[in-house]
């Protein structure tokens, strides 16, 4: 219980520490008054525009010391507001922006991370069970070329090999269509996403697994007669899942927002491309939203891990 | 309620009271390694019957360990056997893995070394009895579940209903290899192989689990197969000894006749390098100098002779073969064995020197 209370504590720190690092770090960046008034934004020789800068600086809160700046955000923030835009208009307001975005986003994150699941797992018990044989070695060989190639590379050959060649999955996302439609549409770039990650995982499990099964109670396992196959899914599997685990629980966290690459391949309006065009604009609410957004998925994740832990070994559940 | 009756179930054995539990000829354990073919085990020829324990001793790397793996067959890819071992008169060695399989738990089973670290770490103690009964009695989980708490009884395991829900860490070491026992005797088999079942315990708990096992043999009429370094382990617990000495078998006898009559030099120097309670304290503890042979290229002659004190030219060159004694049950392999003019010319001489027995440097 104490270590829950202490647990919560130091997620609550995290996630303000981080968001008073990303909004002072963002005032260094730039000017965002030249995007909302335009090139006038630096004009001071006559005082129509002045008045403008001024009333501008007011309507955006650009007046009010860091700190105070920082406080109103935090107070709206945790109402569910996240400001708006810095444009001429501030529409549409960052909420909904991110309502639209991350549904997608979350989406495709969770497409690709069971498709990296349901692909690394049985590769790596495969793997493992027949450790150094052909199998394996032409394993290893594919997940490192899996693991080297960049995404884009792998993203446009799925795509020209399986939607453009043969018309087999659709190429491009259209927002409008109905949910399964928008899932189907999302296949190509979740696999895109989830090969590599699959990749890092079966690397990880099988290592885990062969230096498990060395272990002296997979041959107490054996000497009972338990078969090789039950050997490797009752006895071997759980005490190898730990790295697994905590790199897949990382890399969730990386996606949700820095899936850019491949939303810009299949098209997908999501987070990822959000948050680039958002520094590019200098539009501090959209990023410092999306910030937000990736620390309180990791605080999360980092929670489930822990939970998952103790629920595989009793012994953290002791400690 | 006798518990231990409603363990038993007949296995092939049973009906074969007059032919021997497990008969070696020969055996022989290779292992293909880089450097080239390891002789672990390097034709062993011996009987155990039935309800009868047999000790077998030797050094680390004598092969004793790989010989008892090598009866269950739980040996790894690299293994190539050779020779036959018939178990209740039936060949085994060549039995493809998936039959031999079927025998492990429920005919023969094993207890290892190290209980801390030979129970899952992950699941429970009664799901770890439960499994071989499950599997290889079909039992229900209930049923398992009783005969479980039961095995735990018999172990003399307190408090058994509770541990079945327990995980391996939160029992001691001893409770870990009383609980390796419960599960090694779950489906009762007829043949139990303990490889140095107490090394890692401390002196009281070995007391202790050596009694259980001789207890269980006793009650169970099965066999034992008690594989340790330590001469003073086997000598209260088994009837039959079996020195091993770089993959060979170098002396084999009936407990009381070895202790009584040993002939090998190196069971001597076995026996002599046990500390005893009667010496006083900081005395020398003697011990065998140099180490064991290379198993890839084994020494020409008696494996024994670069370390043995009464080797003669003889021993470097021809290999002595096992020979009975008076006793057909004591054989061992010596050109110049305890007892012989040769070795007792040798003796006075080493005496007249002021020999003693090479000495662990900085021990006083």
């Amino acid at each position: 219980m104490k270590f829950w209370v202490s647990r919560l504590v130091g997620a609550f720190a995290l996630i303000l520490t981080v968001s008073a690092i990303t909004f002072g770090a963002m005032n260094i960046l730039g000017d965002p008054l030249f995007n909302i008034l335009g090139p006038t934004a630096g004009d001071v020789s006559n005082p129509e525009s002045v008045a403008k800068i001024e009333a501008a600086e007011a309507q955006f809160n650009l007046d009010k010391p860091l700190p105070v700046r920082w406080a109103l955000w935090l107070g709206d923030f945790v109402t569910g507001d996240f400001g708006v835009q810095f444009s001429a208009t501030g529409q549409p307001p960052v909420s909904d922006l991110i309502a639209e975005r991350l549904p997608r986003s979350l989406m495709l994150l969770v497409m690709a991370q069971t498709m990296a699941v349901i692909i690394s797992v049985p590769w790596a018990i495969w793997s493992a069970a027949k450790a150094n044989s052909a199998v394996d070695r032409t394993s290893t060989v594919m997940t490192f070329l899996l693991i080297g190639m960049p995404t884009f590379a792998l993203g446009i050959i799925l795509k020209y090999g399986l939607s453009i060649r043969f018309d087999w999955f659709p190429a491009t996302f259209v927002a409008n269509d109905p949910f399964w439609t928008r899932a189907w549409q999302m296949f190509l770039p979740a696999l895109t996403l989830a090969l590599p990650s699959a990749a890092v995982y079966q690397r990880l499990l099988r290592t885990d697994l062969i230096t498990t099964l060395q272990e002296d109670f997979i041959l107490t396992a054996r000497s009972k007669g338990v078969s090789k196959r039950n050997v490797l899914f009752k006895h071997a599997l759980r005490p190898s899942l730990f790295s697994f685990i905590t790199i897949a629980g990382v890399t969730t966290g990386t996606l949700i927002g820095g899936a850019l690459v491949v939303e810009q391949i299949f098209r997908i309006p999501g987070l990822g491309s959000a948050i680039v065009e958002a520094i590019l604009r200098e539009d501090f609410p959209v990023v410092l939203a999306i910030v937000m957004i990736v620390t309180i998925t990791f605080v999360v994740l980092n929670v489930l891990i822990d939970i998952l832990y103790s629920i595989i070994d009793p012994r953290v559940r002791a400690s | 309620m006798n518990e231990h009756e409603s363990f038993h179930h007949p296995g092939p054995s049973r009906t074969e009271t007059d032919s021997p539990l497990l008969a070696l000829d020969n055996l022989k354990t290779h292992f293909r390694t880089e450097r080239g073919l390891v002789r672990a085990v390097d034709g062993v020829t011996l009987t155990l019957n039935r309800g009868e324990a047999l000790g077998v001793v030797g050094e680390s790397g004598s092969g004793k360990t790989v010989l008892s793996r090598s009866l269950m067959g739980l040996l790894p890819g690299s293994a190539v056997t050779s020779g036959s071992v018939k178990f209740a008169g039936q060949e085994i060695l060549d039995l493809p893995m998936k039959q031999r399989r079927h025998l492990w738990g429920a005919e023969m089973s094993m207890v290892f070394q190290n209980p801390l670290n030979s129970l899952n770490p992950l699941m429970k103690i009664g799901k770890q009895i439960a499994e071989p009964l499950r599997l290889h009695l079909s039992m229900d989980k209930a049923n398992a579940r009783e005969t479980a708490v039961a095995l735990l009884k018999s172990v003399r395991i307190p408090e058994p209903e509770r541990r079945l829900n327990q995980y391996p860490h939160e029992l001691s070491g001893g409770m870990r290899q009383r609980v390796m026992i419960a599960m090694a005797l779950a489906c009762g088999p007829t043949v139990l192989f303990a490889d140095e079942p107490t090394t890692a315990l401390d002196v009281t708990v070995q007391a202790q689990i050596l009694e259980v096992i001789g207890e269980q043999r006793r009650d169970r009429n099965m066999s034992v197969v008690l594989v340790t370094h330590d001469l003073g382990v086997v000598a209260g617990h088994t009837d039959q000894i079996a020195v091993m000495y770089s993959g060979k078998l170098v002396e084999r006898a009936p407990t009381k006749t070895l202790f009584a009559e040993m002939r090998m030099p190196y069971t001597k120097s076995l026996l002599k390098s046990i500390p005893k309670l009667a010496d006083p304290s900081h005395t020398r503890l003697a011990t065998i100098t140099g180490r064991p042979p290379d198993l890839v290229n084994p020494p020409k002659g008696c494996n024994f002779a670069q370390r043995c004190p009464y080797a003669r030219p003889k021993c470097h060159v021809e290999e002595p073969a096992l020979e009975p004694t008076a006793d057909p049950n004591h054989v061992f392999a010596c050109w110049y064995p305890v007892g012989s003019p040769e070795f007792t010319e040798r003796e006075a001489e080493l005496e007249a020197a002021g020999y003693v027995p090479a000495t662990v440097a900085g021990v006083s």
